[in-house]
């Protein structure tokens, strides 16, 4: 069993199963009353948006999620230690057994959702015996160690309810509970008494606690820290019968203060179920009189009411610690989040440095690139790429699709916006996209491990043309010059995986037809990727987002916007006056 | 994930169906007039969940068929709502045998017994047990059952595709070499109710003998229609103690601490929400608890409004529906006497606090209104001052 020491001796890094703005909130804002640097949430795995965006004290940050757990990369899931699983009921057993077996160093799991079956809980206490993880619940709202960790809801789930709760320093009392209103009613009972919480732990209100109440108190028995412990049970099952024979056998020795409740369904000729699953007594040894009066017999210190609680643990604060109140103060958030550029201290700020800084330490290539990816780029061989990219797609004749636009907009007396405006909005699936749809192929090819051949088959099944393969002049015996100028950029670490994937690709295409070569759009997409994985560190996921935030398009848009407004000026400049097609142009089919 | 049990009339379809086996039973629940023939006489009892039924007669055997529907009026005379009758086949001394498999933390056990019948509690020492996993002898269970390996993982079967938290057949005979199954009890996890398809809801079953009032129904409606979670119980109708509780724990003890100083006669009810209810599921809660405070004669009523520390309710949305219930009703809380007092805390505390506070006042039922710096014993010993047992 994972020891309460271990969470303080490590800083937390966790994921959430399913996404409660709430319970996210609260544990951003106790990382920064804490004063972490950073939030300890480093994922959610959740549908919907690619990051949710929460505050971090009065600031903002926004957290990464993830569609599946699958979509975490290898160096992430090994940073894991903490699952808060907010999923519902019936996911419970599959996405916690699913998080098992993806974190290697995890330690710690909670499970929120109330209703989760119980054989579904027989399996993971199997699991979390054989994997030595500590899962919290079901039905539980967490564990929190006071200065180290808020794992769930425990404790609040608005700031100000943790700033004067005296949850900021370790203290000697563990407080353990059933129920997650009480647990965090008995963190304020111990601290509002003079002492402080080593740690507390909602075990949750189900019939089979996946850590048990004798769990949890052995927990406070091996923690250093801790001195006495507070427990919290209910009418129903037999939990609270380990804990006596522990006491009995030695095994626990620190001051066990104990309230049980339920005597009051002593007052009903068939009681009623509780608001919790376990909370109805099957059979006598299952009241609350009869577990209590086993637990005084052993030697717990036994309360029957919240007062006596109190009293007791005022009685045990010779000197009453000084619980410290840290604020968060007004907050609201913003309209827009931008990480590109903003004023700061007055100053317009480019890529997190003085504007005119991140203009004089860039050349234009390397400004683009840096301003599409986000961040400033150092890599001289990509700069390098997107300079010649930029380059070779501004023009391509005025015969395609976005320049005709561009030059019918012009010679119909338009405006430099408006005609570079008609042209691009011809780029799409037709027209210019291919590069970003290549990407897409190019990714989910060459990290699948299939084949070239296996790609064509599936594309043919689908019945479409491959974007980035096939040129209407060139063919094998007439390769594309600006193809083989590109070409001169291969050779990345990765082993130039995804232009392998690609060639590979056109040894199958050119062996049906000669023209089904790769294009330009294909080999830049190739090349492109293999750079940001090699050169610039992109995992997969980070590529497919990039595609799917359509990166890749960006290339073309701007490069080719040059094109389109060159066209549009030279045909200001030669006014050729309004473009009519003849009826040569059209034929009436009626 | 509440154990419930199931009706004695579905657990012995289930079971006789899974065994392929004839079953001949009628339920009747709410319609008294379904036609019922073809045996020389019936067994006509209650279904409802209740332990020591003979004990308690309401078991009866041998009954004619003109006499069923006599018998069954006798039995819902007595507050039972749910009857079962079934041909009364008398068979002759032969081995009484009881099986049972239960969840338990550790995993599925089958427990057997050649002793079974209705004193199997005190044959327990001929109870055998043995933990169903890969290793399970199932040769061996056949042959100390009577069952073969098919019928025990067919049954086994059910227990995990059907949820079964718990299934006793007792007794089954072997006559003849035919099995037939006597009785047979199953208990069900609720939280599986969305994966099955051999019971649902109405097979549910609970002793309750009382009448659920129509404030009981409404909560039981209002449960079944939010996320959020609303019970409500009437205790004692001319109780002078009403309470308006939430979160599972806290309710317990609040409950608790009122019985415990000895004024449980005094409860007219119990209940409460949890799991967040929107203002409007909180106000029509409301409603309810303090429809039960103008039925009770009692010349001096406190309403009690508790809680412990949420973690995530909103203190301010869920008054708001409590604000609103009060004010509708402070006319009928003036005249039958009635202070309110108020002892929660949680996310927006301070504002919802404030709101209820202001509300009590003016119209002038104020008793009084706490966060969690006054603990839920000191808030209630102050509210139950003027209580007497």
């Amino acid at each position: 069993m994972i020891e309460i020491q271990k969470f303080r001796e490590e800083e937390p890094q966790t994921i959430l199963l399913g996404s409660h703005p709430g319970v996210i909130q609260s544990m951003l804002d106790y990382d920064y009353l804490i004063q972490r640097a950073k939030p300890s949430i480093v994922g959610i795995i959740a549908n919907g948006r690619r990051r949710e965006r929460y505050f971090w004290g009065e600031s903002e940050v926004s957290i990464p999620v993830f569609e599946k757990i699958e979509a975490i990369d290898e160096k992430l899931r090994n940073k894991i230690s903490v699952i808060i699983n907010v999923q519902s009921a019936r996911r419970v057993l599959s996405s916690t057994k699913a998080a098992l077996d993806t974190f290697p160093n995890l330690k710690l799991v909670t499970i929120f959702a109330e209703q989760t079956p119980e054989s579904h809980t027989v399996e993971l206490i199997e699991l979390s015996k054989s994997r030595g993880i500590l899962i919290a619940g079901p039905s539980s709202v967490g564990v929190l160690i006071p200065g180290h960790l808020k794992a769930g809801a425990i404790g609040g789930t608005q700031h100000s309810q943790l700033s004067n709760a005296g949850i900021f320093s370790s203290g000697d009392t563990a407080v353990v509970s059933t129920s997650g209103g009480i647990v965090n009613e008995l963190i304020l009972t111990v601290t509002n008494s003079g002492l402080g919480v080593s740690f507390a732990l909602a075990l949750g209100g189900d019939r089979f606690p996946i850590t048990t109440p004798a769990n949890a108190v052995m927990l406070a028995q091996n923690d250093p820290q801790t001195e006495r412990i507070v427990f919290f049970g209910e009418l129903g099952g037999t939990d609270e019968y380990e804990i006596a024979k522990l006491i009995d056998a030695g095994e626990i020795t620190k001051e066990l203060i104990v309230y049980i409740a339920g005597t009051v369904a002593d007052l009903f000729e068939n009681p009623p179920q509780f608001g919790h699953a376990k909370a109805l007594a099957q059979t006598e040894d299952e009241s609350s009189s009869a577990k209590k009066a086993v637990l005084k017999n052993s030697g717990a210190i036994v309360c029957d009411t919240f007062a006596d609680i109190s009293k007791t643990l005022k009685e045990r604060a010779q000197q009453p610690m000084d619980h410290e109140s840290r604020k968060i103060g007004e907050r609201k958030h913003s309209l827009i989040v931008s990480h590109l550029s903003g004023d700061k201290n007055k100053d317009v700020q480019l890529l997190g440095r003085d504007l005119l800084d991140t203009v004089n330490g860039n050349s234009f290539a390397s400004l683009t690139l840096s301003m599409l990816l986000g961040k400033q780029i150092e890599s001289q061989k990509a700069v390098e790429f997107v300079d010649f990219v930029m380059r070779l797609l501004v023009d391509h004749g005025p015969y395609v699709s976005g320049a005709v636009n561009t030059i019918v907009a012009a010679r119909a007396g338009r405006d430099l916006v408006s005609s570079l405006s008609a042209g691009l909005l011809t780029i799409g699936s037709r027209f210019g996209g291919a590069i970003n749809y290549a990407a897409h192929n190019w990714i989910q090819g060459a990290t699948k491990g299939i084949s070239g051949k296996e790609f064509v088959e599936n594309f043919v099944g689908n019945g479409g043309v491959i974007p980035g393969i096939g040129h209407k002049k060139y063919h094998t015996d007439l390769p594309d010059p600006r193809v083989e100028a590109l070409l001169k950029f291969s050779g990345n670490t990765n082993g130039d995986r995804y232009l392998k994937f690609a060639l590979d690709v056109e040894s199958i295409t050119t062996s049906k037809k000669g023209s089904l070569i790769l294009n330009v759009d294909g080999v830049i997409a190739a090349i492109m990727l293999d750079i940001l994985e090699s050169e610039l560190g992109y995992t997969k996921q980070e590529l497919e987002e990039l595609e799917q935030i359509e990166f890749f398009n960006a290339l073309f848009v701007l490069s080719r916007s040059i094109g389109f407004a060159s066209h549009y000026l030279d045909q200001r400049r030669h006014d050729e006056g309004l473009l009519r097609l003849s009826d040569n142009d059209v034929r009436y089919i009626g | 994930m509440p154990r419930r049990k199931l009706s004695e009339y579905r657990s012995k379809s289930i079971i006789n169906s899974t065994l392929g086996l004839s079953y001949k039973g009628w339920s009747i629940v709410d319609d008294d007039s379904i036609p019922i023939d073809g045996y020389e006489s019936y067994t006509v009892k209650v279904d409802q969940a209740v332990k020591g039924r003979y004990k308690k007669g309401l078991v009866l055997l041998d009954i004619l068929q003109s006499e069923i529907y006599s018998a069954v009026d006798s039995l819902k005379r007595k507050g039972y709502s749910s009857i079962l009758v079934e041909p009364y086949v008398p068979h002759g001394e032969i081995v009484e045998r009881y099986l049972a498999i239960s969840i338990r933390r550790d995993g599925y056990w089958l427990s057997y017994s050649d002793m079974g019948g209705v004193d199997i509690e005190s044959n327990a020492e001929s109870i055998n047990e043995v933990r169903l996993d890969d290793a399970t002898d199932w040769t061996s269970l056949s042959e100390a059952t009577y069952l073969s390996v098919v019928q025990l993982q067919d049954i086994f079967n059910d227990v995990q595709t059907q949820y079964f938290s718990f299934i006793e057949i007792n007794p089954y005979i072997i006559q003849d070499k035919i099995l037939k199954i006597l009785d047979c009890a199953i208990e069900v996890d609720d939280a599986g109710m969305y994966a099955v398809n051999s019971w649902n809801e109405s097979d549910l079953r609970s002793p309750r003998t009382e009448k659920v009032t129509p404030e009981e129904e409404r909560v039981r409606t209002l449960d079944k229609n939010s996320p959020a979670s609303f019970n409500l119980s009437v205790l004692n109708p001319q109780g002078s103690i009403f309470l308006l509780l939430s979160g599972g724990g806290a309710s317990v003890v609040i409950a608790d601490e009122i019985y415990n100083i000895g004024l449980g006669r005094q409860l007219a009810n119990y209940g409460e929400y949890s799991g967040n209810p929107n203002a409007d599921e909180a106000y029509l809660y409301t409603q309810q608890v303090l429809s039960l405070i103008d039925i009770s004669n009692a010349p001096y009523k406190v309403l009690f409004i508790g809680g412990a520390a949420a973690n995530f309710t909103d203190i301010a949305d869920t008054f708001d529906g409590v604000i609103k219930a009060i004010n509708e009703s402070a006319d009928t809380l003036r005249n039958n006497n009635v202070r309110v007092y108020v002892r929660r805390g949680g996310p927006r505390q301070e504002i919802g606090l404030a709101k209820i506070k202001e509300a009590l006042d003016a119209q002038r039922i104020l008793g009084g209104v706490y966060d969690p710096t006054t603990s839920i014993t000191d808030a209630l010993t102050t509210a139950l001052e003027g209580i007497k047992e």
